[in-house]
């Protein structure tokens, strides 16, 4: 492309921002508010994961024996669970600890063990760490091969919890996605629609005059691209200012929170948002533009 | 410079607007086109800069196949014509020079040479004088002159236009054909449909005649008609 014409698309885009004040200000808005929902749930459903992996790296794995297992067997089992890779400790906890614990931790319902009288229900058992967290799954099941083991347990039921939410929110988070975006091309082609319907004369006679669609369409896309990087721009602050307050506040009163630092993950998220601010200004003067061009 | 064969135009709605139409026209001619209103006239001129595109036939302009083109190449078709309207069609917000300078603008021509060819068109359409007029400050004429001088910029081989003086009156549409003889004279072919029948007359140039979408006369040197 020659300066001259560089020159005369940029021209055209400040003309077109000028005549469109009022238009160009509620697309930006529209884009901002959009791709700020759109990093907000970024944003949430990757603390979640980040969340999940925390907890799984932190999970124990319990191990229960049969109750035919016996006392000399015991010992043999937690050698080969010592053995197997990964493993970073393996602590024996014999039925009576096991219901101790089970007592201390019903607290004021303990009354509810009484009706056990003597008898213990629960089993012998492990408490074994493992060195990575996701060494965790392996070596469960790795454990629940060994003979005379009955039942491993990691917490997966908190992690699977966990999982669900997530999906959950990341189903509800696409849907709105969709919605917005939706939204936003809309409003989008509209203000482009309303420049290239106040110029379409001028359109009319740079065709018959022999200008090639590219050389009509750049002020208009450039428009769009402007419209939506301003959006995603402004989107971008305020998600900026607004994590930081959120983490602020986490790390004043759930210091054991696992939030994602600031730095340099948010950089990520603002790029992507602003990339899409780009790319939905671009979208929706293409589409605008399109029925013009035709002809 | 234009080559026709067995063209036929049905528009969308079924209206039939021309009809196995044959017609050659050479280099240098000065041809105009006579009919009714809604003969076919008009669809006769925007089929050569393809703004509308014929049903059946094959379709040469200036060596470009009107037909079988991409749609990327029209521009480079419509650079080799200048077309002119009734009703001008000028940019208001645009001053004379900026109108004519807008038609080298979008096809990336150098600034100088659009400082340049610019001045001296608005010199042939004389309207050097007026260039930081803007279209609201000219009478019909001047306008129509500003409207030639930007078909001509480019210098193109065919000057296409549709009833250039229908808006006119006659002292100033004789101040046109003047300068379209001008512009004829240099060598540029002009296709112009009209059915103003003093002019006609008076120019002594091909005729062709349209009715109901076929060509009823097609003389070298003929007048209007006899029934207007």
């Amino acid at each position: 492309m020659k300066f001259s014409t560089i020159e005369y698309v940029i021209r055209e885009v400040f003309f077109s921002f000028r005549r469109n004040s009022w238009m160009a200000i509620a697309s930006v808005s529209t884009v901002a508010v959009s791709l700020f929902v759109f990093g907000m749930f970024l944003v949430i459903v990757m603390n979640m994961n980040k969340m999940i992996d925390t907890l799984e790296s932190q999970v124990e794995i319990s191990v229960y024996l049969e109750d035919s297992v016996a006392q000399a067997q015991i010992g043999r089992v937690e050698e080969k669970i010592a053995s197997m890779q990964g493993i970073a400790e393996v602590r024996f906890i014999d039925r009576d600890t096991a219901l101790a614990r089970f007592r201390e931790r019903l607290g004021e319902q303990q009354f509810l063990l009484d009706a056990l009288g003597e008898k213990n229900p629960l089993p012998n058992g492990f408490e074994v760490r493992v060195h990575r967290p996701d060494m965790v799954k392996t070596a469960a099941a790795a454990i629940g091969q060994i003979e005379g083991v009955e039942v491993v347990k990691y917490g997966q039921d908190v992690v699977e919890h966990l999982f669900d939410i997530t999906r959950l929110i990341r189903i509800f988070g696409v849907a709105l996605m969709f919605l917005l975006a939706g939204a936003t091309l809309f409003i989008i082609s509209n203000t482009i629609r309303l420049t290239v319907i106040a110029r379409r004369k001028e359109i009319a006679i740079m065709k018959y005059v022999g200008a090639t669609d590219w050389f009509i369409r750049w002020p208009f896309l450039l428009e769009g691209v402007f419209l939506g990087c301003i959006g995603g721009l402004v989107a971008a602050a305020v998600l900026w200012g607004a994590y930081g307050m959120i983490t602020a506040k986490v790390y004043e009163t759930l210091a054991f929170f696992p939030l994602i630092p600031a730095h340099p993950f948010l950089l990520y998220i603002l790029l992507v948002i602003l990339v899409c601010g780009v790319l939905i200004g671009a979208l929706g003067s293409t589409i605008s533009l399109k029925r013009f061009l035709k002809a | 410079m234009i080559e026709m064969k067995d063209v036929s135009k049905i528009y969308e709605n079924g209206a039939v607007a021309l009809e196995h139409v044959n017609v050659e026209i050479s280099k240098g001619e000065f041809v105009f086109i006579v009919g009714a209103s809604g003969a076919g006239k008009s669809t006769f001129i925007r089929l050569l800069f393809r703004e509308v595109l014929p049903s059946d036939g094959t379709l040469v302009v200036n060596g470009f196949d009107v037909v079988g083109m991409d749609h990327g190449d029209v521009p480079y078709l419509r650079r080799g014509l200048g077309v002119i309207f009734q009703d001008f069609r000028l940019l208001p917000d645009k001053t004379v020079f900026e109108n004519v300078a807008f038609a080298m603008q979008v096809i990336e021509a150098p600034r100088r040479r659009i400082q340049h060819s610019v001045n001296a068109v608005l010199d042939i359409v004389g309207l050097r004088d007026k260039y930081k007029c803007f279209p609201s400050q000219l009478s019909g004429g001047e306008q129509q002159r500003v409207a030639i001088a930007r078909a001509i910029v480019n210098n193109p081989a065919l000057v296409i236009a549709d009833e250039p003086t229908g808006n006119l009156d006659p002292e100033t549409s004789w101040e046109i054909m003047d300068i379209f003889k001008r512009i004829n004279g240099s060598g540029t072919t002009i296709v112009m449909a009209t059915h103003d029948k003093h002019i006609v007359d008076t120019m002594k140039r091909r005729v062709i005649a349209i009715e109901d979408g076929h060509i009823v006369r097609d003389e070298a040197q003929g007048v209007y008609g006899y029934e207007v």
